[in-house]
C-alpha cells in the first residue's frame, strides 16, 4: 500500500520523466530463491544473490540481507547476466555519415537520443548494455559507443566510461552501393568494388602512419610548425596502436579473410567480425587471428552476400575456439536475443552454457568489458534479469531488468504505469492546445499498410543518413 | 546703416527661428501616459519627450518642450520598443547555386571562394545581405516590434547576426550592432559532407581546432616569417577566431533536451561563449544553463495542434502532448531558476501568438514584470546594448511602443512606434469585443493566410516551383517570395483580401527586373490564383505547409 502511494507521488510529480527509478543503487536488494544461471559456474537451484552498491555482493542459500534490503521472491523464476547486444543502431538521431568513404571522424556519442522508446523494449527483452555502432555505408566508419541503457538517467549516465573504444569498418554490398541506385545530383563515391574498399583501408591505415609520423617528428623537435590536428586520422593512428577495437561488418568469407590478412600486415588485431554468415568456412583463420565473431542465428538471403550461411555456423566457429555472439542489428530481434541464443543448441548442439555465453559473457569480451558484467559472479555489476521461465524457452518473459543493480524494467510496474498513463493521456487530449483545429488543419498521420519497427542496417537501406 | 542691417537679420533669424521651431519634426512629447520604463518603477502619469532620435527626457514631471508635436497619451500606455530576439527580417537571400548537372544559368551570382561548402561559411555577416526600406518591416512594427536580431536561417553556419532597428531607408541607418554574434544550426548539407547529424559535429570540431591552429601560426608567422611556409589566408577560420576566443558569442539553435545539452557540450569542449535559441525544452536543462552561464532566446512558437481529427488517425503520441502542454511553462521554470532569457517568435507567421503566448507565459507562473523584461531590457542586456536600449532613460534611443491597453490584454492596439526617434502612427480599428486571441472583429474576420506556401507558377512551356513566406498581421502581409531562379524577394502592398491575398513583388529573374501583381483565392490550405507580369498574365496554385 505504502508502495502504491509512494508510486503514486512519484508518478504525479515527474509525468515528464520516461521511467523512475524504483530502488536506489545504495540500498540493498536480495533476490530470493531463484535458478541462477551464471554462465561461468553453471546453474545453481534455490539460490540467493545479494546486490549491494550497484553489484553483486554475495550468491549462495539462504543470504542475509539489512533490514531495509528490497527483497524480491523469484521462487520458481530464472535470473541470467544482462543480455549484451554487440551490434545495435538504437537510440540514434544519426546512423550512417555516408559522404566520404572515410568517416572515422564521426562519433556516435554525439548523437545519442535517450528518449526512444526502443531503449525501455530492449530492457523489457533483457537487453542490459548495447555496443552502439555506425551504419555501414563506408569501408571506415564512425566511432562507436558502449552503453548501458538507462532509461531515465541523464545521456551521459548511459556511457560504460572504461570500455574501450571502438570504431566500425565495413566491407561488402553495402559500402559499395550495389544496393542503392545513386541520387539525382549525389556524386559516385569511391570504392564501387571489395578490391577498392581494402584499398580505402590500407590507405587510411598509410595516412594514419604518416600523420602519427608527422606528430612523432613535431614532439621529437624534428619539425618546428605542430601539425594539424585530424579528427579523422587520430582514431585511426589508435587502431594502429591497439587502443581502438574494429568491428568489421562483412559476410563474405573471402573479403573477411583479406581484412584479417590486411590487418595483420600493419600489426593490428581485428577485434570482431560482424555479421560473419560466411565465418564458418575460415574459422580456424578467424580462431589463429584472434578475432571475435558476432552473427545472426536465422536471419539470412536478404541479398546476395547473406546468402550462404547455415544455422550450424555459431556451433562451428565455437567448436574451433572462435569467440562467438548473437546480435540484433534491429531494435526488433533486440527484444528476442534469448530465443536466438536458444537456436544454436538445436543447430549443432552448442551446450546450454555455451549458448548463453554467446548473448552475455561472449559479447563483453568482445566490447572489453568482461571484468565489470557478462556473468554473474561476486564483484560483477549487477546487471540482471529476472525470467519468468529459462529465458531459452519461448514461454520466458522478463519480470525485472536490473543495470548496476538498479531497477529499470519491471512487468508489475509497468503494468500499473500504462493505467496512469492512460488517465494522463485523457487529460491532455482535452486541454486546448492539444484539441484538432476547428476548421481546415493539415492531414492526420492514417495508418500506413506496411510499418518499419527496426534500424536493420540489412535491410532496404543501411539505416540511411537520418 | 551697419547696425540696422544689422537689427534687420537679427530680427530676421529669430523670425525664421521661430517659424522653423514650429515646423520641427523630430520632437515629440506623449503626454499623460502611463510609462513603463522597465528599469525603474512604473509612472502612472507621466510624459516622454523624444528629441532627434533619443529619450530626452521622462517622468511625471518633464516638461513639455516648446517645439514638441505633443501626442495625448491618456488612456495609452508607453513601453520601450519591444525586441523580438531573434528573426531572419531584412534578409534577402541571393539565389541559391545550381546543383551539378543541370544547365549553368547566366549571370549567375559568383559562387564564394571560400575553402568550404555552402552552408560552413562563417564569414557571412547578415548584414551583407541587409537590404534598406521602412515597408518591409511594417508587420512586425505595426504589432509593436522596434528591435530585432537578424540573421539568415540556410546552412549549418548560419552566419554572424546584426541587430537592426526596424525602420531606415539605409541598412546604414537600421544597424544598431553588427555582428552580434555566429549562429549554428545541428543541419546536415544532405549529399556533400556533412551529409548526417554525425558529419555536422565533426565538421564543427575540424573547422574550430583547424581555426584554433590557424590562429596560433598567424601569430608564429607574425613574430617571425623567416624559414616557415606562410600560413593560408582562410577567411571562413578567421571567421571563427573571436568564436574561438569567446569574445563572440555562438548561437546553437536547440529545442529538444538532448540537442540543448549537446550544444552545452559542445561550448564546455571548445570554452565557447554559448546562447541558447529555441530552448523549447530549455527548463528540463535549466540547472545546466544556469551552471554554465548560457542564456536563452526563448521561442513564443509555442506548438499547437495543426493535424485535422479523424477517425482513422493515429493517436498522437504521449511525448507530442506533454511537450504542448508543457511548453508555456517552461519561461517561469527558467526565471526561478535564474537562467537569464528574452523572448523570439520562433518563425511564427502570425505575431499575435507573440503576446498571447506571453501572456499563457505569465498564466503559468512567469511574472509580469520578467514577460515583460524578456521583451525588453533583458534582450538588450544578452546583446550588449542595455546601455543604448531596452528601457524607457533620458539619454537612450528613442524605441518606444505606445499601446493602447495593457501590453498583453486581449484587446489592445498598438497606436505608435517609435523607431530611432521616428514617429510611425498606426490606424486604430473601432475597439470592438473579439472572440479569439487574433485581435481580429468578428464581423471582419479576415482569412488565415500567414504561413509557409508551396507554389507553383504555370509559366508557358515550364513549371516553376517557388515558397511564399507570408507574415499575417491583421490584414497585412508582409513576407518573401522565393523561386531557384529569382532567389528570395520582399512582397510589398500584401492585402489579406475577402477571398485570399494579394501583393506585388519584384523579382531579378536572369538579370532583368520584372515586376509581378499576385492574387490568390484561398481555401483551406489550397490558393490558386493569377499573376500579372510585364509578358502577360499566368495562374499560379499552392499549398500550406503545416
Amino acid at each position: 500500500m505504502k508502495k502504491a502511494i509512494v508510486l503514486f507521488l512519484i508518478i504525479s510529480m515527474s509525468l515528464i520523466l520516461p521511467n523512475f527509478s524504483l530502488a536506489q543503487s545504495k540500498t540493498e536488494i536480495l533476490i530470493r530463491n531463484a535458478t541462477v544461471l551464471t554462465a561461468v559456474k553453471g546453474n545453481l537451484e534455490n539460490t540467493d544473490i545479494l546486490i549491494q552498491n550497484g553489484k553483486i555482493a554475495k550468491i549462495g542459500k539462504n543470504l542475509k540481507a539489512a533490514a531495509n534490503a528490497q527483497i524480491i521472491d523469484a521462487t520458481g523464476k530464472f535470473v541470467s547476466p544482462g543480455i549484451i547486444d554487440a551490434h545495435s543502431h538504437t537510440m540514434l538521431d544519426a546512423i550512417n555519415e555516408g559522404s566520404f568513404s572515410v568517416t572515422s571522424m564521426t562519433q556516435i556519442q554525439d548523437v545519442l537520443d535517450p528518449t526512444d522508446i526502443s531503449i525501455y523494449r530492449a530492457l523489457a527483452g533483457g537487453v542490459t548494455t548495447g555496443n552502439l555502432l555506425h551504419g555501414s555505408a563506408n569501408p571506415i566508419g564512425g566511432q562507436n559507443s558502449t552503453v548501458k541503457f538507462k532509461w531515465g538517467k541523464p545521456v551521459g549516465d548511459y556511457l560504460v566510461n572504461d570500455a574501450p573504444p571502438g570504431i566500425k569498418f565495413a566491407l561488402g554490398e553495402n559500402v559499395k552501393r550495389s544496393n542503392f541506385p545513386p541520387q539525382p545530383g549525389q556524386p559516385t563515391r569511391y570504392p564501387r568494388t571489395r578490391m577498392g574498399t581494402m584499398e580505402v583501408i590500407r590507405d587510411a591505415f598509410i595516412r594514419a602512419r604518416e600523420y602519427k609520423q608527422s606528430w612523432d617528428d613535431f614532439k621529437n623537435g624534428k619539425t618546428k610548425v605542430q601539425p594539424r590536428t585530424d579528427v579523422e586520422l587520430q582514431p585511426i593512428v589508435e587502431i594502429l596502436e591497439g587502443k581502438r577495437l574494429v568491428h568489421a561488418h562483412g559476410y563474405r568469407s573471402d573479403e573477411h579473410l583479406n581484412l584479417l590478412r590486411l590487418a595483420e600486415e600493419f600489426g593490428v588485431r581485428i577485434a570482431t567480425l560482424q555479421h560473419g554468415l560466411e565465418a564458418y568456412k575460415i574459422a580456424p583463420e578467424i580462431a589463429k587471428h584472434g578475432a571475435g565473431v558476432s552473427i545472426f542465428v536465422d536471419f539470412w538471403s536478404y541479398k546476395l552476400e547473406a546468402y550462404d550461411t547455415i544455422p550450424h555456423n555459431a556451433y562451428i566457429l565455437w567448436k574451433n575456439g572462435v569467440n562467438v555472439s548473437i546480435n540484433s542489428d534491429s531494435d526488433e530481434r533486440m527484444r528476442r536475443l534469448n530465443i536466438d541464443a536458444a537456436k544454436v543448441m538445436r543447430y549443432g548442439g552448442v551446450p546450454e552454457e555455451e549458448a548463453l555465453k554467446m548473448i552475455t559473457l561472449n559479447p563483453a569480451k568482445q566490447l572489453g568489458i568482461d571484468k565489470r558484467t557478462g556473468s554473474i559472479e561476486v564483484g560483477k555489476d549487477a546487471d540482471l534479469v529476472i525470467w519468468t521461465a529459462h529465458p531459452f524457452s519461448i514461454y520466458s518473459r522478463v519480470e525485472t531488468t536490473f543495470i548496476d543493480g538498479e531497477i529499470f524494467f519491471d512487468r508489475t510496474k509497468d503494468a500499473q504505469m500504462r493505467v496512469e498513463m492512460q488517465k494522463e493521456r485523457e487529460n491532455l487530449e482535452k486541454m486546448e492546445v492539444n484539441r484538432a483545429p476547428g476548421s481546415g488543419g493539415t492531414q492526420p498521420r492514417v495508418p500506413s499498410e506496411r510499418r518499419k519497427a527496426d534500424r536493420d542496417d540489412a535491410e532496404d537501406g543501411d539505416g540511411g543518413n537520418q | 546703416m551697419k547696425i540696422r542691417i544689422f537689427g534687420i537679420v537679427l530680427l530676421a533669424i529669430a523670425l525664421f527661428s521661430t517659424v522653423s521651431a514650429q515646423n520641427r519634426t523630430d520632437v515629440y512629447a506623449v503626454t499623460n501616459a502611463r510609462i513603463v520604463t522597465v528599469s525603474g518603477a512604473v509612472i502612472e502619469r507621466g510624459t516622454v519627450v523624444v528629441r532627434d532620435g533619443l529619450i530626452e527626457s521622462v517622468g511625471a514631471d518633464a516638461k513639455i518642450p516648446a517645439d514638441a508635436r505633443v501626442l495625448d497619451g491618456t488612456g495609452l500606455t508607453v513601453y520601450p520598443g519591444f525586441i523580438d530576439a531573434l528573426t531572419s527580417l531584412g534578409i534577402q537571400t541571393p539565389a541559391r547555386p545550381q546543383t551539378p548537372g543541370q544547365p549553368q544559368q547566366q549571370n549567375q551570382q559568383p559562387q564564394s571562394n571560400s575553402n568550404y561548402p555552402n552552408g560552413l561559411q562563417p564569414e557571412k555577416t547578415a548584414v551583407e545581405d541587409l537590404r534598406g526600406g521602412d515597408a518591409q518591416f511594417e508587420t512586425p512594427r505595426n504589432a509593436g516590434f522596434t528591435t530585432v536580431l537578424t540573421v539568415g536561417n540556410t546552412g549549418i553556419f548560419n552566419g554572424q547576426s546584426a541587430i537592426i532597428n526596424l525602420g531606415g531607408e539605409s541598412v546604414s541607418a537600421m544597424v544598431v550592432k553588427s555582428p552580434f554574434a555566429q549562429h549554428f544550426s545541428f543541419r546536415n548539407l544532405g549529399i556533400t559532407y556533412p551529409a548526417s547529424l554525425l558529419g555536422t559535429f565533426s565538421a564543427f570540431r575540424q573547422m574550430l581546432l583547424d581555426a584554433k591552429r590557424l590562429q596560433e601560426l598567424q601569430k608564429q608567422y607574425a613574430a617571425n616569417p623567416r624559414g616557415m611556409k606562410r600560413p593560408e589566408d582562410d577567411k571562413s577560420l578567421e571567421a571563427l577566431f573571436p568564436v574561438i576566443n569567446g569574445t563572440m558569442p555562438i548561437v546553437f539553435n536547440a529545442n529538444l533536451e538532448r540537442e540543448i545539452n549537446r550544444s552545452l557540450d559542445l561550448a564546455k569542449e571548445f570554452n565557447l561563449k554559448a546562447i541558447i535559441a529555441g530552448g523549447q525544452e530549455a527548463w528540463k536543462v535549466a540547472d545546466r544553463l544556469k551552471s554554465q552561464n548560457v542564456p536563452v532566446l526563448l521561442s513564443m512558437n509555442f506548438p499547437k495542434r495543426t493535424a485535422a481529427s479523424s477517425p482513422d488517425a493515429d493517436p498522437e503520441s504521449l511525448a507530442t502532448l506533454r511537450f504542448r502542454a508543457e511548453t508555456p511553462k517552461g519561461a517561469a521554470i527558467l526565471s526561478q531558476k535564474g537562467v537569464k532569457f528574452a523572448f523570439q517568435s520562433g518563425g511564427m507567421t502570425n505575431l499575435n501568438d507573440f503576446f498571447s503566448n506571453a501572456l499563457k507565459a505569465t498564466e503559468n507562473g512567469l511574472s509580469k514584470d520578467a514577460a515583460i523584461r524578456a521583451m525588453t531590457l533583458d534582450a538588450a542586456e544578452i546583446f550588449g546594448i542595455e546601455n543604448r536600449t531596452g528601457s524607457i532613460e533620458p539619454g537612450k534611443i528613442a524605441n518606444l511602443t505606445v499601446i493602447r491597453g495593457d501590453v498583453f490584454a486581449k484587446e489592445r492596439t498598438v497606436t505608435h512606434v517609435f523607431v530611432d526617434g521616428r514617429l510611425f502612427e498606426m490606424k486604430e480599428k473601432p475597439r470592438t469585443p473579439t472572440t479569439n486571441s487574433g485581435g481580429t472583429t468578428p464581423s471582419t474576420r479576415a482569412l488565415a493566410v500567414g504561413g509557409t506556401w508551396n507554389i507553383t507558377l504555370e509559366v508557358p512551356g515550364q513549371t516553376i516551383p517557388g515558397t511564399l513566406n507570408l507574415v499575417q498581421q491583421d490584414t497585412t502581409l508582409t513576407g518573401t517570395m522565393s523561386t531557384a531562379l529569382t532567389g528570395s524577394s520582399p512582397i510589398k502592398d500584401g492585402k489579406v483580401t475577402a477571398e485570399g491575398f494579394s501583393f506585388s513583388v519584384s523579382v531579378n529573374a536572369g538579370g532583368t527586373n520584372l515586376d509581378l501583381a499576385f492574387n490568390g483565392k484561398v481555401s483551406g490550405n489550397q490558393v490558386s490564383g493569377t499573376v500579372d507580369t510585364p509578358q502577360g498574365v499566368i495562374s499560379f496554385t499552392g499549398t500550406k505547409n503545416p
